[in-house]
């Protein structure tokens, strides 16, 4: 089999990608119904294809540096040179069919459509190039391909689409040669003897690895190495560490306090040498949450879930020995949930507190037609996050191995709070709301310690060839 | 056998992993004074029992005694008495060297600081360097400094010195030697590096699928297996050897290697009597024997 061959296979053997196939699809399906529904000039409907190709090569390039990777492809005879010739098959090919919108372009005199087709089969390669670009510098796909999305929407909110399809029609020659140029340039670029070098080995997420805790977690510890040794080289700071230490050695040897302040000291130590940092991270979330608008108290809810949901439990499912036991365990995650329930809360209260103020002095701007109000909010829910840590706590103890699984239950349980919240209304009308708030706080606390003690006290701890 | 209570006692233990039988009614005990080599395959299920030995792991069936308390409820007091360098060796990558070992040492109330200093001096041990950008040799000998800085009665040591060098290794091993100078403690050692291994231990266990073929002192081990040159006078050898166990034979112009098992040196110097040959015996090495019973 040709290597070409045997790399475009990929394309068919990954079943997940059949999946991104029916979305391509679907985005295909509508960028062609854009334009040729009701066809008019200048509205911008006819470039939608080559946002697509933007994505196409996106997704191409990333399968590519996936095997590159690799370091047994690094061997493969004849497989460096492989790359340019996949990525530029697949990139004049997605093109070249992409511009054939063009010839349905409203109000083309004869000899107009062969230079509007050449215009627009080089747009398409342009943003095909851009893809590439993007899938090149960034670490990870994965979570580059969930902040398209934003670039996507600010881009028809900017009316960007318009812009893109006048330069194709009005300025054809230019956009033939810049597409002419970025191809050169790509040609000279993925040919390069050192592309597979440089790639070969490297950290690197690929669109499917967001569901492999241990390449998450590999790629994770190599990127933080690098963070340490620039960013966060004197953290935490020593009174930090003087701070936690202190407190442990208040505790007599084998005393359960000492075991709560070691869980407490590796969880917080870095954010707590951050604190001046912290103040940002206020200021910035006082921002979001207030420009939310409605939807405040949702996120409110959902950004702690999805932290804790990412990040917390490391102190249950520990391999490094230390000298506490199961016990120990499940008194220190009770601390360590507690802790992170009132920080939350807390945080909670001082954004409500200051948005209040801020709220009567932002003025309200628009931009597009678009009306953005600043909002105080409502003080009265900082309970939420004492409610909700606990679920997060539990859906992490439950699924640690399986992140996909913590993001499908943290939907589902959003989904449900959306279906369930009229009935939480009626039941806030029928019963005293503060009955309410003590009920739903029993309930979370009573389902996570529960949990929390059958998995520290009936199961294994770690996983089998897993390091956690 | 020890008449002590051993420190480890592990009854008819399962486990299951799903579809995979990790552990089959294993058997074994740990006594004082040992180090005990802890010999398979991957995939035989070494590291599944070193874990259930400090309680990361719980049996489906059986059960796993460690200093006369259940496994699986083990406390600071028993725990502070374990230590345990595991294969995937998981510190906090964030804090430094020195300030893990402040850390982990703050969980000790038997910490020995001079050891700590001699051990970081001679295995050059760089304090200063954050754990999560250490090399994987270094960060070995980090995991081994925080499982002896306690100086535990029981050593359990997964995989240790499998990305260590061989100077290192070496280096470990007299550490090892020197630990069990103490009679009141016991060192668990699993590898794959069997060269290593019989340099030091006194007890071997051979584990295949799950299951233990072989808990016995390596001196009786090695007296099972041997290996018998035999070289004829005459320049001919009989087509039928006298010798019993055979279990591998190489011949070639009058001269011949046999493998045997469990036929004593006076048994194989009486068979040779009837022979008009010179025999050399030689014992088997930790690897030949593993091939042997394991292969």
């Amino acid at each position: 089999m040709r290597i070409l061959a045997a790399n475009l296979k990929h394309l068919y053997q990954r079943r997940i990608l059949w999946l991104f196939y029916a979305f391509l699809g679907l985005l295909v399906f509508l960028s062609i119904m854009a334009a040729l529904g009701n066809p008019r000039a200048g509205k911008g409907q006819f470039v939608w294809f080559t946002v697509v190709a933007f994505l196409i090569g996106f997704i191409a390039n990333a399968l590519a540096i996936e095997v590159l990777t690799k370091p047994f492809s690094y061997c493969l005879p004849g497989h460096r040179k492989t790359v340019r010739k996949f990525i530029f098959w697949i990139g004049i090919v997605i093109s070249f069919l992409g511009s054939l919108l063009f010839l349905a372009y409203p109000g083309l005199l004869s000899w107009e459509p062969i230079l509007m087709l050449c215009s627009a089969f080089c747009a398409n390669l342009i943003f095909y190039w851009l893809g590439i670009g993007l899938a090149f510098i960034s670490k990870n796909t994965a979570a580059a391909i969930g902040y398209l999305w934003f670039t996507w929407f600010g881009g028809m909110f900017f009316d960007l689409h318009i812009i893109l399809e006048s330069a194709i029609v009005q300025c054809p020659v230019a956009i033939i040669c810049v597409g002419l140029l970025t191809s050169i340039m790509a040609w000279f670029l993925l040919g390069d003897e050192g592309l597979a070098r440089r790639y070969c080995a490297v950290p690197w997420v690929s669109l499917f690895d967001a569901w492999n805790r241990d390449k998450l977690q590999r790629y994770r510890k190599a990127r933080a190495a690098i963070k340490w040794d620039k960013k966060l080289k004197t953290h935490p700071n020593p009174w930090v560490e003087r701070f936690f230490l202190g407190r442990m050695q208040k505790y007599e040897f084998f005393r359960t306090g000492r075991y709560i302040w070691g869980g407490l000291y590796t969880t917080f130590a870095i954010i707590v040498s951050q604190w001046k940092q912290f103040v940002f991270f206020v200021l910035f979330m006082l921002a979001f949450l207030g420009y939310m608008g409605r939807l405040w108290l949702f996120m409110l809810m959902l950004l702690p879930v999805m932290g804790i949901a990412a990040h917390a439990c490391s102190s249950v499912y520990s391999s490094m020995l230390i000298s506490g036991g199961r016990n120990e365990k499940f008194v220190t995650t009770i601390a360590l949930a507690a802790t992170h329930a009132v920080l939350i809360a807390g945080l909670v209260i001082i954004i409500a507190a200051l948005s209040v103020p801020l709220a009567t002095i932002i003025p309200e701007f628009t931009i597009r037609g678009l009306n953005i109000a600043f909002h105080a909010i409502n003080i009265k829910f900082f309970y939420a996050p004492l409610i909700f840590v606990p679920f997060a706590f539990t859906i992490q103890l439950f699924f640690f191995k399986k992140p996909y699984f913590v993001m499908v239950t943290v939907i589902l349980l959003f989904m449900l709070l959306f279906t369930g919240g009229s009935l939480l209304k009626a039941l806030s009308t029928m019963m005293n709301p503060i009955y309410l708030v003590i009920g739903l706080l029993v309930l979370s606390w009573g389902i996570f310690v529960m949990v929390l003690r059958y998995i520290c006290m009936k199961r294994c701890l770690v996983g089998q060839g897993h390091t956690y | 056998m020890s008449s002590e209570n051993p420190i480890v006692q592990i009854c008819n233990v399962c486990k299951r992993f799903g579809k995979i039988k990790a552990l089959d009614k294993v058997d074994m005990q740990i006594y004082r004074g040992r180090i005990i080599g802890l010999l398979g395959s991957n995939g035989a299920g070494k590291s599944t029992l070193l874990r259930h030995i400090i309680g990361l792991y719980l049996p489906d069936e059986g059960h796993c005694t460690t200093f006369g308390c259940d496994a699986g409820k083990l406390g600071p007091k028993e725990l502070s008495k374990i230590g345990y360098v595991h294969q995937e060796g998981e510190l906090i990558d964030w804090m430094t060297v020195e300030q893990l070992i402040r850390y982990v040492s703050a969980y000790y109330p038997m910490w020995n600081f001079e050891l700590e200093e001699k051990y970081i001096a001679d295995f050059e041990i760089p304090t200063s360097a954050r754990v999560g950008t250490l090399s994987p040799g270094q960060r070995q000998r980090l995991a081994i400094l925080l499982a002896i800085g306690f100086e535990p009665e029981l050593l359990i040591l997964d995989e240790p010195a499998s990305t260590l060098d061989p100077i290192a290794r070496a280096q470990f091993l007299d550490l090892l030697l020197q630990i069990i100078q103490n009679e009141n403690r016991a060192i668990i050692i699993s590898s794959h590096i069997l060269s290593d291994v019989e340099k030091v231990i006194d007890h071997a266990v051979i584990m295949k699928e799950g299951r233990i073929l072989v808990d016995c002192s390596f001196d009786q081990l090695r007296e099972r297996f041997s290996r018998v040159r035999i070289n004829s006078l005459s320049g001919v050898l009989p087509a039928a050897l006298p010798f019993e166990n055979v279990l591998k034979c190489q011949r070639s112009n009058g001269e011949a290697i046999l493998t045997v098992q469990d036929f004593s040196q006076e048994q194989i110097e009486q068979a040779a009597q009837s022979l008009d040959c010179q025999i050399e015996i030689q014992p088997l090495s930790l690897e030949d024997i593993y091939k042997i019973v394991a292969g």
